[in-house]
This record gives C-alpha cells, structure tokens and sequence, in this order.
C-alpha cells in the first residue's frame, strides 16, 4: 500500500514537471501563429508607445493574421543580457531592436539571420533605406543582419541667447573656436558655463573622443580591425584636449566629473550651459518644456582639431556617427517570415512618418526622411547631418572597446574630483585598454 | 496523558536500531516526498551551478557564446586571472574587489546592528502609536533597492546633493564634495545601503523579542535588575541564535548586493565601489569574458559557504539533540 502511495506520488510529481515544462515551452499550436519582438521602452513616451504598439498589432493582425506579443528593455545594459541569453538558450524573441554600435557584436555571436537578397526585397529593398545607415548592417554589404529602423545623427545644442549676450554671431567651425567662445559663456559666478563635460557617462565619452581622434586623422582600430591603437597619439590628444575643457580652458562646470548625460541636458535646459555636445533630436520633448524652450537652436559639430586651421589631409570631419536603432532577425527564429512582414510594415514611409512625429527619432525610410525634412528646418539640418555621417568600425570587440574607454573616462574623472590628475596619466590608462582590447581583437 | 521523554539513539536495542541501509537515516519519516524539491534544486541550482563551474574553465566570449560547449579549454587560468592583484582599465581585480565586498557587506553590518537592536527595543513594550513607529521603521526596507540607489544617488551629486549642502551647512565639508567619484564613493555606498537595509535586523531582533517571556522580565525585576542588566543578561543571551542567523544573512545579502551600486555608479563603478557582483557584471556582460566572470563567481560562492558552514556547525542544524 505505501509502495502504491510512493510510486503515484512519484509519477504526479513528475508528471507536474513535465507539465510545467511543456507549458513554457510555448503555446498551443491551434492557435494563429504569434511574433515575439523586444524593443527599447521608451521613458519620455510611455504612452505613446503602448498605443503604437497596439496599432502597430492591430495592422499586423489583419494584414497577416498574426499576432505580436511585445517585450521591453530598459536600457542597454537589459538589452545585451537578454541578447546574450536568448543566443545561449536558443529561445526568445523573433526580432530584435538593437543599437547600431551593438550591431557587430551582435554579428559576433553568430546568432542572428544573414539577410540574403531576398530577405532584403521582404522588408522594402535596400534602397528604401538611408545609405549610410546601411553601413552598419552588417560587416560585408553581403553579409547584413540588421535592417535600420530608426536614425539619431549628432549635432551641437546652443543656447541662443548666452551666445547673443556673449556676442557670438554664429555656432564655431573650429574646436579653437569652440574654446574661445565657450570662454567668453562662461561666468563661473552665476554658474554658466560655455559647455559642458559628462565623464562618467557610458556613451559621450567614446563617441566624443572618437569624433576627435576622427578629425586628427586617427582611429580606435587599424583599417583591418586586427590592431587596436585605443593608444595612437590622436586617441591621447582626444582624451587629453576633452580633459582640458575642465583643467586648463575652465569652460565646464567644475562640479561635473560624476555627469552622466542625463545631468549635462539637465544643466542645458536649466540656462546654465552655452553648448551641449553630440546630442541627438530626441532631446527636444526635454527642451521643449524646459526655461530655453524659444531660445536653443542645433548646429553641426565643429570639425576642425583645436589649434589647427584645417582638418589634416586624412583627418575626418565625423560630426556625426552612424547612429540609431536597428531590425534583427534571431536565427533561431521558427517565425522568419512573419518577422520580415513585420519590419516592412515598421519600416514603410507612411509609418516611420508617424512613428517620428511621435517619438522624435528620425526614419531611416529615405522618402519619410526628405517629406519631414521639406516640412521642419530642425529636421532638415539632422537629415543634412546625416548624410556625412560616419560609421564606427564594424568589429564585436566595439562594445567592450566602449566599456574600457568608459572606464578610463571614469579613472580620469576621480582624478579630476580628487585633485590627482595629471595628464601623463592618459597614456598609460589607454595602454591598459589598448591592451585589453587588442587581446579580444579576432 | 504525559510526555515521555524520547530515548536516545545509543539507548536503543539492537534489535529495535533501524534496519541499516533500507532507511538510510529518514526513519520512518517520507523522505521521498522531497523527490520533487530535489528535483527542482537539481534543474534549477545544480545544472546551472555545474554550467557555472564548467565555463570558469573556457575562454567564452562573443565569438564562441552561441557554440559554448566548443569553446577553448583554458584550465585555471581565468582562476589565475581572477586572483592576480591590480587594477583593471575597468575597475579592480578581482581579489581587489573581493576585498571591496567584504569591507562593504562586515562594516554594513557591523553598523546597522546595533541601530536594528535599539530600534526593536524602542517598540518592544506596549504604548500608544507603537504600530505607527513600527510601521514607519520598516519604510526604508520595503522601498525597492533600485529606488533607494537612485534616491541616495541625486542626494550625494557634488554641489547640488542634500548631503553636500547638509555638510557644508554645518561647515563639515566642502559643498563640492565628490561622493559619487573616488574614495568616498565607498562610503556613499556604506551609508546608502546602512539606511536602506538596518530594518532587516530590527524585524529579525523584534521577532526574537516578542518571544522572550515576560515571566523572565518580572522575575529579573522583583531580583532588582535594572535595565541595563535585563538588556545583556536576558535579552542579549536569549536573542544569542537569532541575531546570530540575522548577522549571517546580513552579511550574505550585503555581499550580493548588486542593484545598489550598480544604479548609484554605473558602470563601470569607481574602482573603492567595485564590489565582487558588480565585477562579475562587468566581465561577463559587458566585456564578454564569461570564463572570468564564472571564476569570480565560483569564488564567491566558496566564500560564501564559509560564513554559512561554521554558523551551521556553531549551531549544530540539523542534528538530533540527545534527550
């Protein structure tokens, strides 16, 4: 009798795993077929996104007859742990939103479905789509896994009226420029400043430098992406000249060194800061409510190194990066079609109009792009932008290049904040990172 | 009815000892009702902890993620790498940041538990609005740790923090005093994590408390004991095995806490606020060195045994008390 009661305790617990097994291993399949997509949460337009969402599955639905169930990240932290484990396991979402800089790591893994031709030609041809864009799909042009879905290109913020009442008549070309009007903002008394300086932000740092190095005719990679050089003298100079706005020009806040971006668009949109740097649109819903809502305007990036007159000859003007949110496909994905179906839909002119309108980022989609640029000169100026905008070097060590010069961005800052700082520290911290780099560099 | 008292096992005949083997030490108890327990332990901790120890042999990074089971053996060397000394571009080592969790997660709680005692003892006894207080002292422990982090993180901002212009007020420090960076940033995290965490202390003692008789305090007060003599003669020896297992859990908690220095550093953290999770994070997710961070993980969790083992075997768990 106890045997009895042992072995039908034994048989339903096990038959309850495997229940609770089979039960996460998906739906029933007398069901319409369901598309699994994870994207950004949006913070600033939460609503909004539910109600595109909801749109966006509605037409979905009676397009195709499936339906999307919607999964968010919140920030990029979430978002390469989840890509990282939905690679491992083999299960997650269909599609994925993606950084463009997160792109080639996600290459990388091996992970994702190489777009073929065809694939292509589901989602609306590569011609529907902003070149430059296009350079971040994928490491060869026929070897693509991403498919643009949204772009922010970079420009300068100004303050329109600090610069009238410094007498600055137009936004600087030069980085020498940059400093001598950011000096002529600055009243340290009543806490403006001609600029400002996030170092312990996880993004401006690299993306600031790099512009820098860009212009002096450097890089973070060799041409082949087989040799770091996070070291060259250009990456010092950019590290050295960034460092400089807070020890030797004065033109940034003092107390600035724990910044994250975050903090500098705060201090913009308090009237305290005469140029915020390397900002996309999707700041404007910010300002819009903020004490400069009538009285900032966007401006390409100076592109000029400071102390010089011109650009070296293979220097590069890289005011803005290639930047934005990409479409890929897992290839574990058993629902590919319908994936696709998805991005045409996300991706047509008529919707990235209205997407933009809500959100503020700008369509890849180029007809979308020139109808919204012929209606808002703003618009106009990040859609020129661009056009010239440059791409990062498409290796999957780019994204722990990203931490590693956060890292020594942060280093660099306590030193700052302490009163250590020295700057033949610089080299000797991007030697560290150099040399970590080149170790992960296949 | 009375209760007998139960006869210890080497007072047994042999010929009532149980059956060696066929029960195996469970008696006459079920044991196979935890078949399904050991088989959700098995799925859910062993399989992923036997994963962890296996990758802490691997070079994984992204370019071998998707294959992991053909990545390259690399034996002990992310061992190697993880207990060599320094600082990283990215932050400390390893060891450094061993150090750092330590430091952090004994002084946390060498701090909050004589604020957690006092608090419990301030609403022991019987008064009006006592549940008010009570309910007031548990605030900071069910606010979300990600919610604390980023309370304490716009409070120590340089300048513009409610501690900087606090100091500076009562001409404690400069107003422009960096927490967030540098070697303060490890003392924002002690503070933080002492305001937000001490309630756990205070819950465990109170429970200790409600169970100590009364009979004992009026016996202790009709022999003359003052307060302080009924505090460590009576209160403090019977609440001995509970604040015990209330220091214990404490420091693990305080060792593990990823989320508060994560969202009040970012990443990557001052190198005074590495702590080991944070460490791991950042080896594994971010620079995409998952055979580093399974070593640091293997580590800790070794470490993390100790404190657990010898509280154990101080407390004999698990034994049978011989009548």
């Amino acid at each position: 009798m106890k045997c009895n009661l042992r072995s039908t305790y034994l048989a339903t617990s096990l038959l309850l795993l495997l229940s609770l097994a089979l039960s996460g291993c998906g739906g029933g399949s007398n069901q319409s077929p369901t598309l699994h997509v994870l994207i950004g949460y949006n913070t600033v337009y939460p609503k909004q996104q539910q109600a595109w969402m909801q749109q966006i599955s509605d037409e979905f639905k009676k397009s195709t007859g499936a339906t999307i169930a919607w999964d968010t990240f919140n920030g990029s932290s979430e978002e390469q742990t989840r890509i990282q484990t939905s690679i491992v396991s083999g299960t997650g979402p269909d599609v994925f939103s993606m950084g463009t800089t997160f792109v080639p790591t996600a290459q990388a893994t091996k992970g994702f479905t190489t777009l073929t031709d065809q694939d292509w030609n589901q989602v609306g041809g590569k011609a529907r789509f902003f070149q430059q864009q296009l350079t971040m799909s994928g490491k060869s042009p026929d070897q693509t896994i991403a498919v643009p879905f949204v772009m922010r290109p970079f420009a300068m913020a100004y303050n329109k009226d600090l610069f009238q009442k410094a007498g600055i008549q137009a936004p600087p070309q030069t980085w020498s420029e940059f400093v001598q009007d950011a000096q002529k903002m600055t009243n340290s008394a009543s806490g403006v400043y001609g600029t400002e300086i996030d170092p312990s932000d996880s993004f401006d740092t690299w993306k600031i430098w790099w512009m820098f190095a860009k212009q002096m005719g450097g890089d973070f990679l060799s041409a082949d992406y087989k040799t770091a050089k996070l070291n060259s003298p250009e990456a010092v100079q950019a590290v050295h000249f960034w460092f400089d706005w807070a020890t030797t020009h004065k033109i940034v806040d003092p107390n600035s060194m724990s910044w994250k971006a975050a903090n500098a668009l705060q201090a913009f949109a308090n009237g305290k800061v005469g140029m915020l740097m390397m900002v996309t649109s999707t700041i404007r819903p910010t300002l819009k409510k903020s004490a400069i809502a009538n009285s900032y305007a966007f401006a390409p990036m100076p592109s000029v190194p400071y102390g010089m007159q011109q650009r070296p000859a293979n220097g590069v003007a890289a005011e803005t990066i290639v930047s934005g949110d990409s479409l890929a496909v897992a290839s574990y994905s058993n629902q590919k079609d319908l994936a696709f179906k998805f991005i045409n839909l996300v991706t047509d002119a008529q919707h990235q109009i209205q997407y933009s309108s809500t959100f503020g980022d700008l369509p890849t989609n180029t007809d979308a792009a020139n109808t919204l640029a012929s209606q808002d000169p703003q618009t106009a100026a990040f859609v020129q932008a661009e056009k010239g905008a440059v791409p990062t070097p498409f290796t999957g060590v780019w994204g722990p290049l990203e931490v590693a010069l956060t890292g020594v961005s942060a280093k660099l800052a306590g030193e700052v904040a302490t009163g250590h700082y020295d700057p033949s520290h610089i080299k000797p911290l991007l030697d560290q990172a150099n040399q970590q780099i080149q170790a992960q560099l296949h | 009815m009375s209760i007998q008292p139960v006869e210890s096992a080497s007072s047994l005949t042999p010929a009532m000892k149980p059956e060696r083997g066929k029960r195996r030490g469970g008696g006459d108890r079920p044991i196979w009702l935890m078949w399904p327990g050991i088989l959700l332990f098995i799925v859910i901790i062993g399989i992923p902890l036997l994963i962890a120890v296996y990758i802490s042999f691997l070079n994984l990074d992204q370019y071998s993620l998707r294959s992991w089971l053909q990545a390259p053996w690399v034996g002990l060397a992310n061992y190697m790498a993880a207990l060599s000394g320094g600082e990283t571009v990215v932050g400390a080592s390893a060891l450094v940041s061993l150090g750092i969790s330590l430091a952090f997660s004994l002084l946390t709680t060498l701090l909050i538990t004589p604020i957690g005692i006092l608090a419990a003892l301030t609403v022991n006894t019987s008064y009006r609005g006592r549940a008010v207080v009570r309910a007031l002292y548990l605030i900071p422990y069910v606010i979300p740790t990600f919610v604390t982090a980023l309370i304490w993180r716009m409070m120590f901002l340089n300048g513009t923090g409610l501690v900087d212009r606090s100091l500076a007020a009562v001409h404690l420090a400069n107003v422009n005093t960096y927490w967030l960076l540098g070697p303060n940033s490890f003392w924002a995290m002690v503070i933080a994590d002492t305001w937000a965490s001490w309630a756990f202390i205070y819950i465990m003692v109170l429970a200790g408390l409600q169970s100590i008789s009364h009979d004992i305090y009026e016996s202790a007060a009709i022999d003359g004991a003052n307060s302080w003599q009924k505090l460590t003669r009576i209160v403090l020896p019977q609440l001995r095995h509970i604040l015990g297992l209330a220091l214990l859990l404490s420091t693990l908690n305080h060792f593990n806490n990823f989320t508060l220095p994560f969202v009040m550093f970012g990443t990557p953290p001052p190198v005074q606020a590495d702590v080991l999770p944070l460490n791991i994070y950042v080896s594994s997710f971010q620079l995409f060195n998952f055979g580093l961070g399974g070593a640091m993980s293997v580590i800790t969790l070794i470490i993390m045994l100790i404190p657990g083992f010898v509280y154990i075997r101080a407390l004999r768990l698990g034994e049978v008390r011989a009548a």
